[in-house]
């Protein structure tokens, strides 16, 4: 476990920098770990991204397919990747507050 | 962490014991401390600590064998620099064998004598596996492969769903309403294999490859049942998971009637399946096990798929995944593919079986607990492609895209990282 600062606020968080605990998560907890992968501004698609992500989360308890996230979002397989430039697990997982999904990612 | 029982011990030390041949000896015995592997390793390389070179790891093995195995190191253990198996060691040992070690195996060819130092660090992590010590988010991903068939518990429902959404794209694309993703049929020419990672998170691979393979007019089929390449228990040093996982690729091979298993671009998993497979499960296979990347290279050198490198104006270089090219032999057809798939091809250096690795390897990448350590290495591998000024950065490894992906964002290279099948369904014109 370790803790990462960003913006003087504290996450304890795992050493890949996902929440340790998913249910502290809230829109403002987005904005900060979004700013400290180097996007500054969450726009409507980052969000429409981050809500369904979420949704399925606490739903099912997983990330969803990338299919879900593009046919509820409407956005383009591409559009998702130059959104969150480390991906849908690293980048868009992340930012939801999800614990890290195993495998290679 | 609680004591070592004599029951752990016990366990750990059974990686001495019946083994079927003399490998294990002979690499525990031959090691003559020359020194030449320190330059080879990426974590040596990176931080100039005596502990990371690869020597030392695989002392650290070899010293536990003298303590149990010798005679002198049972009776005097300082003369032989024997060492117990103790909560020391133990910590040592997931820290130096799990933790800084990429299981990449430069080491290994820079070895004066060709000890197989990967070798000895699998031992080690098996006699930790035996115990009980795999990193905890190594063997999550193990279980999860165990228990639901993909190590990202896929289920069977989104996985056909993916597909079907993916074969209307692979319609659109290719201009043919008739243009398929074959799945769980009978009597095909080849199984084609995946990692989960690409149904689940980047599937423009599975269309690329579904595009290749349409345009080949292969007959090919995916499983729903098996289809995961992957295999991390060779990472956790579990031989019995390991078994586990290939035998269930084997059997549905057998099951589907399939004359060709064609692994996914995978590093681990290709070797896994096709070099270390037969061993977990002890037997030979009756059928052949080859990788998408010799399969593409064929498809051009008999003219059956037609790339136009005059479509890809980039500059190209390409990442070696040391388990498929130092490892695993496959080094010159990747250069063969992209020599004819793109206009402006550089290597990056060293390169081939000397290639560095991304420092994903050694199931690094699901161990979040040396993450630091991990993209700390990565500044190699953002040097070498900074210096080749690629545009582009290919590799045929799932494992090693991810990485790279960090790498990209982390030191800002501002490059675009694609699979083997990415580039040439790019490069592939039409019939």
């Amino acid at each position: 476990m370790a803790t990462i600062e960003i913006e003087n606020k504290e996450f304890k968080v795992d050493g890949d920098g996902f929440l340790i605990n998913p249910d502290i998560w809230n829109e403002d907890v987005a904005k900060l770990f979004a700013k400290s992968d180097g996007i500054e501004e969450m726009n409507e698609k980052h969000w429409a991204i981050v809500n369904i992500i979420r949704q399925n989360y606490e739903e099912k308890g997983m990330a969803p397919m990338i299919r879900t996230i593009c046919q509820e979002t409407g956005l383009r397989l591409r559009e998702i990747y130059e959104l969150f430039p480390l991906g849908p697990a690293r980048g868009a997982c992340r930012v939801a507050g999800l614990p890290k999904p195993d495998g290679c990612v | 962490m609680e004591n070592l029982t004599q029951e752990k011990i016990d366990k750990g030390l059974e990686v001495f014991e019946n083994f079927k041949d003399s490998k294990l000896l002979t690499h525990l015995n031959s090691c003559v401390h020359c020194g030449l592997c320190a330059e080879s390793c990426i974590y040596y390389l990176t931080d100039h600590n005596e502990k990371y070179i690869p020597a030392k790891k695989v002392d650290l093995v070899a010293s536990i064998y003298r303590r149990y195995k010798t005679f002198i190191g049972k009776i005097a253990p300082k003369l032989v620099g024997a060492r117990e198996l103790n909560n020391e060691t133990v910590e040592e040992m997931i820290d130096l064998l799990f933790g800084a070690c990429a299981m990449c195996g430069r080491c290994v060819s820079h070895c004066s004598i060709g000890v197989d130092i990967s070798y000895l660090v699998s031992t080690g992590r098996k006699m930790l596996s035996n115990m009980g010590y795999v990193p905890e988010s190594l063997q999550a991903t193990v279980n999860a492969a165990i228990e639901t068939g993909n190590n990202m518990g896929i289920s069977d429902q989104d996985f056909v769903d993916t597909l079907t959404w993916l074969e209307d794209d692979l319609r659109f694309e290719v201009n043919d309403d008739n243009a398929k993703i074959y799945l769980n049929e009978k009597g095909k020419d080849i199984l084609y294999t995946l990692n989960p990672r690409e149904p689940k998170f980047f599937p423009l691979s599975i269309s690329a490859m579904a595009k290749i393979f349409h345009v080949a007019k292969e007959s090919w089929t995916l499983s729903t049942k098996m289809y995961d390449v992957t295999n991390y228990a060779y990472y956790s040093g579990n031989n019995e998971e390991a078994a586990i996982i290939s035998q269930r690729l084997y059997d549905e091979i057998f099951n589907l009637n399939a004359k060709t298993c064609v692994l996914a671009e995978c590093g681990h998993g290709s070797r896994a399946f096709r070099w270390e497979g037969p061993n977990y499960i002890q037997k030979e296979y009756p059928f052949d096990v080859t990788t998408s990347v010799e399969f593409i290279g064929k498809y051009i050198r008999e003219g059956k798929i037609i790339v136009d490198p005059e479509k890809i104006q980039q500059k190209v270089t390409l990442h070696d995944p040391c388990n498929l090219a130092r490892s695993g032999g496959v080094i010159d057809e990747q250069r063969y593919i992209l020599e004819k798939s793109v206009k402006n091809f550089i290597e990056m250096s060293p390169t081939k079986a000397d290639n560095l690795c991304c420092g994903g390897g050694g199931g690094q990448l699901a161990m979040s607990e040396y993450n630091d350590r991990r993209m700390k290495i990565a500044e190699l591998k953002a040097e070498q492609i900074r210096k080749t000024g690629a545009e582009i950065v290919v590799t045929p490894c799932h494992n090693c895209a991810d990485q790279l992906i960090q790498i990209n964002a982390a030191f800002k290279l501002n490059v675009q990282i694609k699979t083997i099948a990415e580039i040439v369904a790019d490069a592939i014109v039409m019939p």
